[in-house]
């Protein structure tokens, strides 16, 4: 001892605390990545399906109608092939079908002619897919193979995992302790108070 | 006026956040529950139908054609078509599109409603009832519902009863025209009692049960009888 003073206190040596930020950090951002594709998936579906009742969100409609020039001639056959050539269509139908005394209906596989073998008049009326989305849509309605569910079942539990993780990601004042919590509540509130206005189930 | 203290700065800031984060959760809140009402559907809602009950049910809204509600389309070719009547009946049968045209035909001006709140008024439906169906096929005593068969697996059911009214058809036109494809051509099942969904479009099979057997969209969520004036729209 130098002197009569007390020792100064060397600094307690810091425990090494079990940081699992960088780790929730990494899953959050790998599991992030690989759920874009199926978000963009459901939310473009989910849009698409969620207005149903404004428009159809896999097929575009065709409704049109035609005046040919008569007559027509009486054999079934001979009208449909007359009836298509005026109306420019060289594709062979898959049917041609008699449906009453005045109705002969040529079906393709996207748009069926109902031509009025009488008046010439010419209904042609079909629905071609839109590509993508009714592939989105057939997925997100889950209408494929039963496997499906088990990807839908994992992308859903992986977007728990998101959620949650994202919770922990941000320490401090802008995390769970201030702004963070905040925002939770101001989000978790959207769901509670449309329920309450609107009455529920 | 402005503060140069970075605390009061930052307690502003923090307070505006906060009020716009709050006003932009009510209003998202409100945007789901505002309805907008016309004219149609004000005209509806002062009328009722002949047993008293009124003639839009609640919740829903008047529009003028029929929507294609999307569904995984059947075969539309009238020409391959064949409808099967089966199940608990002594007499099973085919017909064929030509057949289905040959039984007597009813048309009706019918109301539809859909579970996603539109509704069309009087729509013209022309095909062969249910009950005519059911007749031919000499129903045995155990039948106790139906089940409309569809195209790519859809199901939807009904009871006997409710099946049995003549209002509920197989239809083959709408409106005067062939029933278009987007609305299940060639042949669709109308039930104008409960939301459309029951209504199968692209009907390939009619099957009487001794067992109810809730079909696809009673399956997921949605309700098993399907009344719109009780707005019998989720399970």
């Amino acid at each position: 001892m130098p002197d009569g003073a007390a020792p100064t206190l060397l600094p307690r040596q810091r425990r090494k605390k079990a940081n699992l930020r960088p780790w929730l950090r990494a899953l959050h951002r790998d599991i992030g990545y690989f759920a874009v594709g199926l978000t963009i998936v459901y939310a473009t579906s989910g849009l698409a399906v969620n207005h149903l009742k404004d428009w159809d969100p896999n097929f575009k409609q065709v409704n049109r109608v035609h005046q040919l020039v008569m007559p027509l001639p009486s054999d079934d056959e001979a009208a449909a092939k007359r009836a298509l050539e005026l109306l420019g269509v060289a594709q062979p139908p898959r049917e041609v079908y008699r449906a009453s005394a005045s109705q002969l209906d040529l079906v393709f596989d996207q748009r069926t002619f109902h031509v009025d073998t009488t008046s010439g008049v010419v209904h042609e009326e079909g629905q071609a897919a839109r590509p993508l989305l009714r592939i989105a849509n057939w997925l997100h309605l889950n209408r494929g193979k039963k496997a499906w569910t088990y990807v839908a079942d994992s992308y859903a539990v992986f977007l728990l995992f998101l959620a949650l993780s994202g919770l922990f990601m941000i320490p401090g004042r802008k995390g769970l302790l201030g702004r963070g919590a905040i925002v939770l509540l101001l989000g978790a509130a959207v769901p509670v108070v449309y329920v309450v206005l609107s009455g529920g189930p | 006026m402005s503060h140069s203290n970075p605390e009061i700065e930052k307690a502003l800031a923090r307070r505006r956040f906060i009020q716009s984060a709050g006003a932009g959760t009510v209003i998202l809140a409100l945007g789901g529950v505002y309805v907008l009402s016309d004219d149609l559907t004000r005209e509806a809602r002062a009328q009722t139908l002949s047993d008293g009950r009124p003639r839009l049910p609640p919740g829903q809204r008047v529009i003028r054609a029929l929507r294609p509600m999307g569904g995984e389309p059947g075969d539309p070719s009238p020409g391959a078509y064949r409808l099967r009547v089966h199940g608990e009946v002594e007499a099973p049968f085919e017909l064929s599109f030509a057949e289905l045209l040959a039984l007597p035909q009813t048309e009706l001006s019918l109301d539809v409603h859909c579970v996603t709140t539109w509704s069309v008024l009087g729509a013209k439906f022309k095909g062969v009832r249910v009950a005519e169906l059911a007749a031919r096929a000499r129903l045995k005593k155990s039948a106790r519902y139906v089940i409309f068969e569809a195209a790519h697996g859809y199901t939807s059911n009904l009871s006997l009863r409710d099946a049995l009214k003549p209002s509920v058809l197989v239809a083959h036109q709408l409106d005067g025209a062939p029933l278009p494809r987007a609305h299940g051509a060639p042949v669709r099942a109308i039930a104008p009692d409960f939301y459309f969904w029951k209504s199968a479009k692209w009907l390939t099979g009619i099957r009487f049960s001794d067992h109810d057997e809730p079909g696809y969209w009673e399956t997921r969520g949605y309700n098993n009888h399907a009344d719109p004036w009780k707005e019998e729209r989720y399970a």
